[in-house]
């Protein structure tokens, strides 16, 4: 589901130039905003510290100054005294200050030879763990300079950033003490949390709108591509009216003159072609028909005279029968010709019917038998056990049949001619095999077609018109069937008709085997 | 008795070719070679079948068939060289009993067509038929309705009968193409399919809601039940 979804998505990507754009338009402006933004980001922060410290520094050293002058001024010395002034001095510093409040400590200095006597005020909130103990030994190594650490300091679950500032004072008597000032920074971090966030906004917003911008950019440039796409794909299809709209000076505009002077030429002369190839057909057409009159006043002249050959003597009778026999190959010839024009002005509609392959065959064979015995050959027809029942123009596959079982009977050298009929689930057919002549490659390429002749100075029993091939390969196309060949010279030929059993059925493979060099002919 | 046969054929040749056949083979035959002066000749010759070019200088084959059709039911057998199925059915609508194909495979064929048509009407057993509204007097050769004569060519006469003489039957196209019109082979189930029309329109209340002739689809026809 989820794999399908991510494929879904890469397939638009890949599918559409726009997509892909605006994608890869926001993905480099995320980058370049992030990059922009971090930066800002991070100076600013650096920036809005830095003068936070430099007034806490300033702060602090106004108040350390000031406490040890007040200790340093002081003329007691006695404990009680010094205490009063401690807690005095001390606490107070809590309060004095600009903006904001801090916390402060007063803590002994570690390591002394004095003894501690007088109590460390320290600031409620605040905890001496709060105080880095990294700070401490730095405190305690310098003397008149401030020193200072940022820290977090957690209150009531609350945690502050802060800074602790931490310098050296000399108390009288007492000894040396650390004063600790801790300032609470949250709103300078609460500055710096709200730009930053007034930023990703603004960022985000300048992302949708590079998006929108980026969107309606391509839009324009690849809207009358798609167009131009769309037109040409249409074209490709055949229809041949399609145009682009012709606006303004750019590249757009010349790319849809460039395709509409295209299309406009290839409309051209493709009406040209078909015009000069309808009047071809046309031309063939009407030939055939004007030669049927005279064709049938011939022929019924010549059946005049046969009522009549007690009256003629042998020569004539001869010339007689010659011209009984040839007019016979003309009509065979022109009703040919006259099939061949109607396919190729696409006037055939096949009458498809439930039939049995198999009965025709063994029909088609049984009607060849004379054919058969005057040339010696023996015919053997094999059906399948399963019926080879099928939907097809029987009156058009009869004819296929007897065309091709009658070429097998002419040129199988009086050898025995195997028919052999096959069922499977989506198709049947017919294979048809001779152990005669045999053609070589380059004449089973060329025996589909029209006129051709394997053998030119061959004696012609059947006197076949040149077209029977191309017509039944012209039948087998009209059921969507196969009409195939395999040949070798001296060894034989095999045709073999493959037909799906229900009209619009797909097969891909024939029931039968046809031999090893397959020369499959499926021209549409 | 000589039988006279009509032929209306254009190309002088063939048509001189078919006269000589025809009388070779012991009929009368006379040859028009144009549309126009057929008709005339009809009259003249008065034959017993009439051979019809399709394609004919002055009047078309089919405007001289519809004209013949309107005073007499002389068979008529429509010749085209046209194999488009529109000139075969519209000779058939124009009143045509049959229709052979240029090149005629050969005169045998032509004459046994010519001999179907002019062979006499079969015997029936019985003289009077009754089909709901319609008498078939069968020796009269005429079908009544309400009293009133229904005209009827031959062959529509034929096919009416032979469907009234059986009428539980359903009789296929073929089956009504051998028995009406002789064919044996080859057939063409147009034929039946448009002479029914044609004798609906002439003895049904509404051809298209035929009650007399009957079509059982898939099969054919058959005589309606009253």
């Amino acid at each position: 589901m989820f794999t399908k979804f991510v494929a879904g998505i890469f397939d638009v990507f890949r599918r559409s130039i726009q997509v892909r754009y605006v994608t890869i338009t926001v993905a480099l402006s995320v980058a370049a905003l992030v990059a922009v933004g971090g930066f800002l980001s991070i100076s600013i922060g650096n920036g809005l510290f830095q003068t936070r410290v430099d007034q806490i520094l300033q702060e602090s050293k106004l108040a350390t100054s000031e406490v040890q002058k007040t200790f340093s001024a002081t003329g007691n010395t006695d404990v009680v005294s010094l205490q009063t002034l401690v807690n005095e001095v001390i606490p107070n510093l809590e309060q004095n200050i600009a903006n904001g409040s801090r916390k402060v400590a007063l803590l002994r200095s570690p390591n002394q030879a004095t003894n501690q006597f007088l109590q460390s005020p320290i600031s409620g909130e605040l905890e001496i763990s709060d105080i880095p103990v990294t700070l401490r030994v730095k405190v305690a190594e310098t003397s008149n300079r401030l020193v200072y650490r940022s820290i977090t300091i957690i209150s009531q679950g609350v945690s502050h950033p802060s800074i602790v500032v931490g310098s050296k004072v000399v108390i009288p008597v007492a000894g040396d003490y650390e004063l600790y000032l801790v300032y609470d920074i949250s709103d300078s971090q609460a500055t710096l949390d709200f730009m930053q966030s007034t930023l990703a906004l603004g960022g985000l917003a300048m992302i949708l709108l590079l998006g929108i911008v980026a969107y309606y950019v391509t839009r324009r440039i690849v809207a009358p591509v798609e167009r131009a796409a769309m037109a040409a794909e249409l074209l490709a299809q055949g229809a041949l009216d399609q145009r682009l709209p012709e606006r303004g000076e750019d590249v757009v505009a010349t790319l849809a003159r460039s395709f509409n002077r295209m299309a406009q030429s290839l409309e051209t002369q493709i009406g040209e072609l078909s015009k000069l190839s309808k009047m071809q057909q046309r031309f063939v057409s009407d030939v055939s028909h004007e030669l049927r009159t005279p064709l049938t006043t011939i022929k019924l002249a010549t059946e005049m005279l046969e009522s009549k050959t007690d009256e003629l003597d042998e020569k004539a009778q001869r010339s007689l029968n010659t011209l009984v026999s040839q007019v016979a190959r003309f009509e065979s010839l022109l009703s040919d010709l006259l099939e061949i024009s109607r396919y190729d002005a696409g006037a055939v509609v096949a009458e498809i019917e439930p039939n049995n392959l198999g009965d025709v065959a063994q029909m088609v064979a049984t009607g060849l038998e004379p054919l058969a015995e005057t040339l010696g050959c023996e015919l053997i027809v094999k059906l399948p056990s399963k019926t080879a029942d099928a939907d097809f123009d029987r009156r058009r596959i009869e004819r296929v049949l007897r065309n091709l079982i009658s070429n097998a009977i002419e040129h199988g050298a009086g050898k025995p001619v195997e028919i052999q009929v096959g069922v499977s689930k989506s198709a049947v057919a017919v294979s048809i095999k001779d152990f005669g002549t045999g053609m070589s490659r380059s004449q089973m390429d060329r025996v589909f077609d029209r006129f051709w002749r394997g053998d030119p100075a061959r004696k012609r029993t059947t006197g076949g018109t040149g077209l029977g091939l191309a017509i039944s390969l012209e039948d087998t196309h009209l059921h969507h069937g196969w009409l195939q060949v395999t040949s070798k010279p001296n060894q034989g030929t095999t045709f073999r008709l493959t037909l799906p059993r229900r009209e619009g059925g797909i097969f891909t493979e024939s029931p039968l085997p046809l031999g090893e060099t397959l020369s499959q002919r499926s021209r549409i | 008795m000589i039988q006279k046969v009509l032929v209306v054929e254009d190309e002088l040749l063939l048509n001189q070719q078919l006269t000589d056949l025809l009388e070779n083979a012991g009929y009368e035959a006379v040859g028009v070679t144009d549309g126009n002066s057929a008709f005339a000749a009809f009259q003249d010759f008065n034959p017993d079948l009439i051979l019809l070019d399709v394609m004919l200088p002055g009047k078309t084959g089919i405007e001289v068939c519809r004209e013949i059709r309107a005073v007499s039911g002389v068979p008529i057998i429509m010749l085209t060289a046209k194999t488009e199925d529109e000139h075969v059915v519209e000779g058939l609508e124009a009143g045509a009993d049959d229709y052979i194909l240029k090149p005629m495979p050969s005169f045998k064929v032509l004459q046994a067509r010519i001999e179907a048509r002019l062979r006499p009407m079969r015997q029936s057993e019985v003289s009077e038929l009754i089909l709901g509204p319609l008498v078939i007097d069968v020796l009269g050769h005429e079908v009544r309705r309400d009293g009133v004569r229904v005209p009827l060519t031959p062959l529509e006469f034929n096919l009416l009968q032979t469907l009234a003489e059986s009428p539980k039957q359903v009789f296929k196209r073929e089956d009504l193409l051998k028995k009406v019109w002789g064919y044996h082979y080859d057939a063409d189930t147009r034929l039946v399919n448009v002479h029914v029309q044609r004798l609906r329109s002439k003895i049904e209340d509404d051809p298209d809601n035929p009650k007399i002739v009957v079509t059982e689809r898939g099969v054919g026809y058959k005589a309606g039940q009253f």
